[in-house]
């Protein structure tokens, strides 16, 4: 479904204020910084996409998974619910919603316990400890969690007609949507409409690829200063990248992270306090 | 559910029980629809998910209103408002007769539901009678968005039902796995037919092959000239060749020549010439009502 954007439960529901994100992170922030808690997002959007691409699905409904992810932990701390268990449900959750064909469960357990090993140095156990049952179980809340708003409007098709509204997609579009799959280790997906990060992240590639566009983005009418804001959140993520090596120190941020202690009711117990 | 009092069974959905039901806050009827999640392997129904995304997101008066979900002891409960009948059980009580102005007001709230799902890109798929609503007022809702996927058109629902063609475009029963809006203007033509003839089906085939032979002895059999690439459809075969004998007003006698005019642009088989929702209700049939209707 393509519809208007406009008119979306995404725009009208779920593009959050800065304000009222840090507000419900506090809980979390108690036990991690800032840049932790920021890390701990990057590497479960990584286990998302690892998971996805073990099973041969399109950005698209990893991209969606992303997003139900973050609009989940945008409004409950991580303790409510372990993001091991969220992440894959997500990915079973947005391939029926993209219509991109059922994920069944066995397959799922398959590519969660190889994406388990994949990411060893990040987890005590090398087990998906997780049963069909309670993904089913964790769709079950993450539908309700999520408010049942389940069409996210992504920055990919405002991307390529801006693109080619532009002229020169071939140099620019792969580097620009490269981009914007790294902004979905970002808060920008919560927090500005789509095609305001689509233009950002275009800027961002023609800065980078040395085209001169400040005439076509000038005629464009819209806030760039918000554009600019992306900007920022972008390369601060670029930023903490450089100096980050997340195969050291991620075990021990995971280590803080608040967990949940029981799972919700008529669930078996899944973590050990 | 608490906040439901359930009155009595309404109908089997395509992923459950239909319910009619009382909210006890303020005494309004609605009709519960609860999401069955008693498959393994495939958690919520797609068909569910799917008539959730689209409700959630399309609101307007033509398309029946999803009030809310209700998540409880593991279900899933889809509260819609309610309407008293749905299109079929209107034409059984209607005795054979219908109203020329009801007929043109069902149509117009039809194309009207319909040129707004498709100005948000949204096919319903699967239009027929059964899933129009018809509340008290008269106003006409599409409803059941469930059933249609966006690859293949299921054949049988979950209680085994068979799913029927009588609404298929020629193209979809050729076997054309490529859907656009015109799917549903050929199904919104032979239900406005159907209307016309207070109920009387225009195509009751009763299989695939049946039901193009009706469509084509009615309208003539469409060739490579009339319809270029039929022939490459993936389940094509030739038939044929009936000459057009039966002109359109002994078809539908009730309906007046600009409604007949109407009929003729929906009823074409070659899927890019049929008539769009828009340009049907700029048509000259809906003349008066676009004039008094104008908000």
């Amino acid at each position: 479904m393509a519809g208007n954007f406009w008119q979306s439960s995404h725009c009208n529901q779920w593009v959050l204020d800065n304000q009222c994100l840090l507000k419900n992170r506090q809980q979390d922030l108690a036990f991690l910084s800032e840049e932790e808690y920021q890390k701990v997002h990057i590497f479960y959007a990584s286990v998302i996409q690892a998971i996805g691409e073990q099973l041969n699905v399109r950005q698209q409904v990893i991209a969606t998974a992303t997003i139900y992810f973050k609009r989940v932990y945008s409004r409950y701390s991580l303790k409510s619910i372990d993001p091991l268990l969220l992440g894959p449900t997500c990915l079973f959750l947005a391939a029926k919603v993209e219509e991109s064909g059922l994920i069944t469960n066995s397959k799922l357990q398959v590519a969660c316990q190889s994406v388990v090993k994949k990411f060893a140095y990040a987890f005590k156990s090398q087990e998906f400890r997780y049963k069909p049952n309670q993904i089913l179980e964790c769709e079950f809340y993450l539908l309700e969690l999520l408010d049942c708003c389940l069409i996210v409007y992504h920055p990919y098709r405002p991307l390529i007609q801006y693109v080619t509204d532009l002229g020169q997609e071939e140099q620019l579009l792969p580097l620009a949507w490269k981009i914007v799959n790294d902004s979905l280790r970002t808060d920008v997906c919560l927090l500005y409409p789509p095609y305001l990060i689509a233009l950002a992240c275009l800027h961002m590639a023609c800065v980078i690829s040395q085209k001169d566009t400040k005439h076509w983005f000038a005629e464009l009418n819209v806030d760039l200063d918000k554009v600019l804001e992306i900007t920022q959140q972008i390369l601060k993520l670029y930023d903490l990248w450089k100096n980050y090596d997340e195969r050291e120190e991620i075990a021990g941020i995971l280590e803080k992270v608040p967990k949940p202690q029981l799972t919700p009711p008529g669930g078996a117990k899944t973590t050990e306090g | 559910m608490q906040k439901y009092e359930k009155l009595e069974k309404i109908g089997e959905g395509t992923y459950g029980t239909v319910f009619k039901a009382k909210n006890k806050d303020n005494q309004e009827i609605v009709a519960l629809k609860r999401v069955r999640l008693d498959d393994d392997d495939e958690g919520v129904p797609s068909s569910a998910l799917r008539e959730i995304c689209l409700l959630k997101e399309l609101r307007h008066r033509n398309i029946v209103h999803l009030h809310d979900i209700l998540h409880s002891d593991k279900k899933l409960t889809l509260v819609f408002e309610y309407c008293d009948q749905d299109l079929k059980k209107y034409f059984d009580s209607c005795n054979g007769e219908i109203d020329a102005d009801v007929v043109k007001s069902f149509m117009y709230q039809l194309l009207k539901g319909l040129a707004f799902c498709h100005s948000h890109h949204v096919l319903h798929r699967d239009l027929k009678p059964q899933n129009l609503l018809i509340n008290k007022n008269g106003e006409l809702k599409l409803a059941d968005f469930g059933l249609a996927r966006a690859f293949g058109i299921p054949v049988r629902c979950y209680s085994a039902e068979v799913v029927t063609l009588w609404y298929r475009p020629p193209d979809v029963l050729f076997g054309a796995k490529v859907y656009t809006t015109s799917i549903d203007m050929w199904s919104a033509g032979c239900i406005f037919a159907e209307m016309a003839n207070a109920g009387r089906p225009l195509f009751p085939g009763n299989d695939v092959d049946d039901q193009l032979k009706r469509i084509f002895k009615l309208l003539g059999t469409p060739t490579e000239e009339s319809w270029p690439g039929i022939t490459k459809l993936p389940d094509y075969k030739a038939y044929p060749i009936y000459p057009v004998t039966t002109p359109l007003s002994s078809v539908v006698p009730t309906l007046p020549p600009k409604g007949r005019d109407l009929l003729q642009h929906l009823l074409v088989c070659n899927p890019s010439l049929r008539m769009s929702a828009e340009e049907s209700l700029a048509q000259n049939y809906f003349a008066d009502l676009n004039a008094t209707k104008a908000l």
